[in-house]
């Protein structure tokens, strides 16, 4: 027995340690159930095909003769597939090995024998208590077509369709919606079945013994109450003595009360739900996003920073912990989301990778106290990401700093700077402000030296900007981070190099464009 | 420069950077304060003054100097209000304004300043470049703000005729060693990009400002070789 306990242990512990078994379940476990895993959507998609050609060949086995190997697909290979999924499922639902570890752990911090029958009751108990789950009895009942020689089993291809809840969110939002209003929907439905039984009753007494009335059993009478109550009337059941219509108009009364009911159940459900469901489907939408801009606060600096990149065809999203400032972001048609940018919950709510999906955090509170807040906040998440902060107040310039941001704006800095300036070079300040205006005709660019350019052109002087009508303000070179004005013909371009280009918008983009293209022959 | 005299009205953090970025170039900054509270500031001498038609000491000062004044009060409302009341006393008197929003700034034209700063929007633009086109803006941000060796200058062409009727864009500017030529501002004080169609079709005439941008001692060879650097008086100037 010792000998067998000793192997469970050690297996358990072998798998538990094992990377590629890990691995691999990893890869099941988010290929099934990780909404966010970016190949789910595939095999979501895969599955919802298989179920309606299942469905189809049901359909079109009623009336047609059907090709056989239709046949054979339908009971075998669709079958097959989900069996396997459904295995696949209860495999990757728990871990027996973590049960079985942490029983044997348990066991010896408080100085017990390894129980291998608790640890295995445990393991039974968890993996029955997804088997008996819903989801788990659907998918089985799914796999039952299988024996499709027994006609009775074939019929629960249709059970296949309540899978479509497993692969399309929208039925699992409408079900938990639904689910808030629970208790009400219960007290409905018990209100429902007692005027069914009680209105079923009373017209079975007031009707069956009249030869000619319709309602001959309790079963009809069952039916015509069902009928009546939900409002649906088909009239092909109908009292025809006065006690049994009296009846009908009490069950037709509450009828109206039900429908009501019902209604204002589903509306008032869905009300109070509808901003929940938009949220979720925003943060789905942002995790799709590749590049972002995060807009921390959202007031008059951040709505005309949002603005330009926004015009730059930049994605951006807001977050603000005020509601009436996310309100007017989304007046202002940005992607804006009610939570507080100094929380870090709010990051994991959202489900952003802020190392790949971010391009920038930007911090534009009109409040150094909230700004230093949300940097802190988005530095113990990631040390690395580009932060760039307002400052207000000139005394706080330095917690800023500590805190971790990259970049800092202080208006009243920049105002005396741009006075000093214009004063002194107005000319020159305005072509220098005219190149940086987004809207001007004349821009200043940055082309970076890609492996394909080097191909086309490996020093200044191969670059034929002129001939663009390009000037070539200076070159960025990556690896000793200098910048070299007005380079000479004969400097090496090299890859990561960064090329300032001053020019028409258009111009810029033919003369990048060429630089990509052109050939040298 | 050393020859205007600048009015700063109302105190601030806008106005202290203003003082402190302009006192060197100004022959006199004056500030002026609505709160009586300011006239104690130690660091800054600060003199008070209200909304009223009352621009006896101003006045002075103005008619006896080349001034500009800065009208910086925090309220959009007074700050138009000021800015209004200046110009209907003093009609060749250069203001520069403040303004927090886009209807302030226009506003704030409409009562007669010469050159208003859009607060928000300045800081907005330099946000958006500064995270879209880090490079581009750290070497405009270091040429125009003077924090490297490169300058901007504006040069007065004086010797056209050593052009001998090239048209700008077709000029190979290369043989003035260091120097970039981006744009040219006639007399008109209309201005185009160095490579624009108007500069391919237009020779070059004594008159004509060229803005060029390299290292001090490049610019001053270019400045012997073709004119003189040119302060341009910014009075019918508009941004």
């Amino acid at each position: 027995m010792n000998f067998l306990k000793r192997l469970v242990i050690d297996a358990s512990y072998s798998i538990d340690g094992s990377k590629s078994y890990q691995k691999q379940k990893r890869f099941f476990y988010n290929l099934l159930e990780e909404d966010s895993y970016k190949y789910k959507k595939y095999f979501d998609i895969t599955m919802i095909m298989l179920i309606f050609a299942s469905i189809a060949i049901l359909i079109g086995e009623v009336k047609h003769d059907l090709d056989e190997s239709l046949i054979y697909f339908n009971s075998y290979i669709i079958s097959l597939i989900f069996l396997i999924e459904y295995l696949l499922r209860l495999w990757v639902n728990s871990s027996v090995s973590k049960i079985i570890i942490n029983r044997y752990e348990y066991d010896s911090f408080i100085g017990r024998d390894f129980n291998l029958y608790k640890a295995l009751r445990n393991v039974a108990a968890t993996k029955f208590s997804y088997i008996f789950s819903l989801r788990a009895i659907i998918d089985l009942l799914a796999v039952l077509p299988f024996f499709h020689e027994l006609r009775l089993l074939r019929i629960f291809i249709l059970f296949r369709v309540f899978k479509l809840f497993r692969y399309t969110k929208s039925f699992q939002t409408l079900a938990s919606v639904l689910a808030t209003k629970k208790f009400e929907f219960l007290t409905l439905a018990m209100f429902s079945s007692i005027v069914i039984f009680v209105s079923s009753v009373l017209i079975y007494v007031m009707e069956a013994n009249n030869p000619d009335s319709p309602i001959n059993t309790l079963y009809e009478a069952i039916y015509w109450s069902v009928v009546t109550i939900s409002t649906v009337g088909y009239g092909d059941i109908t009292p025809i003595t006065d006690e049994g219509r009296f009846v009908a108009m009490l069950v037709i009364t509450a009828g109206i009360a039900v429908l009501a009911f019902t209604t204002s159940l589903f509306v008032s459900a869905f009300t109070e739900k509808l901003d929940e469901i938009r949220e979720m489907k925003t943060i789905e939408d942002i995790s799709n996003i590749k590049k972002f801009y995060l807009i921390c606060g959202y007031e008059d600096v951040a709505r005309e920073v949002a603005m330009l990149l926004r015009n730059q065809h930049k994605d951006i999203i807001v977050l603000d912990e005020e509601y009436s400032r996310v309100e007017n972001a989304k007046k202002d048609g940005f992607t804006a989301l009610h939570y507080n940018p100094g929380s870090i919950e709010s990051y994991h709510k959202l489900n952003m990778d802020i190392s790949t999906q971010v391009a920038a955090i930007l911090c534009l509170r009109n409040d150094d106290v909230e700004n230093v807040y949300t940097a802190l906040t988005v530095r113990s998440i990631n040390k690395e990401i580009f932060i760039l902060s307002l400052l207000m107040n000139e005394t706080n310039r330095k917690k800023l700093i500590y805190a971790g941001i990259n970049e800092v704006i202080y208006p009243q800095e920049l105002v005396g700077m741009i006075t000093k300036e214009l004063v002194g070079q107005p000319v020159a300040f305005e072509a220098i402000h005219e190149l940086r205006n987004e809207q001007s005709s004349i821009n200043i660019d940055e082309i970076i030296i890609t492996e394909r350019i080097l191909v086309n052109c490996s020093s200044i002087g191969e670059l034929d900007n002129k001939r663009y009508r390009v000037v070539i303000l200076g070159i960025y070179k990556k690896e000793s981070g200098h910048f070299y004005f007005n380079p000479l013909d004969d400097i090496f371009l090299e890859e990561g190099d960064y090329l300032l280009v001053i020019g028409n918008r258009v111009f810029i983009q033919e003369f990048e464009t060429n630089l990509h293209s052109k050939s040298k022959i | 420069m050393k020859d205007i005299t600048a009015l700063v009205f109302g105190f601030n953090n806008y106005a202290s950077e203003i003082i402190d970025n302009v006192i060197q170039k100004y022959k006199k900054v004056y500030t002026y304060s609505l709160d009586v509270k300011d006239a104690e500031n130690e660091k800054y001498k600060i003199k008070n003054f209200d909304l009223s038609d009352e621009w006896n000491e101003v006045a002075e000062l103005i008619n006896n100097n080349r001034c500009i004044a800065f009208c910086v009060l925090e309220d959009d409302a007074q700050n138009i209000f000021l800015t209004i009341s200046l110009r209907a006393s003093f009609k060749e008197l250069m203001i520069v304004a403040l303004a927090t929003n886009k209807e302030s700034a226009d506003k704030l034209e409409m009562a007669g300043a010469n050159k208003v700063i859009p607060i928000v929007k300045t800081t907005a633009d330099i946000i958006s470049n500064i995270i879209t086109k880090p490079i581009a803006t750290k070497v405009l941000h270091s040429i125009l703000y003077e924090e490297s060796d490169l300058k901007i200058a504006q040069i007065l062409v004086e010797k056209a005729d050593d052009f001998h009727g090239e048209f700008p864009a077709d000029i190979d500017w290369s043989r003035y060693k260091g120097i970039l030529v981006l744009y040219i501002m006639h007399a008109d004080m209309s201005r185009e990009f160095i490579y624009s169609s108007k500069a391919k079709h237009n020779s070059l005439i004594n008159g004509d400002i060229l803005i060029v941008t390299g290292y001090e001692r490049d610019i001053q060879e270019f400045e012997k070789l073709i004119g003189s650097r040119k302060y341009v008086n910014w009075g019918n100037w508009s941004w």
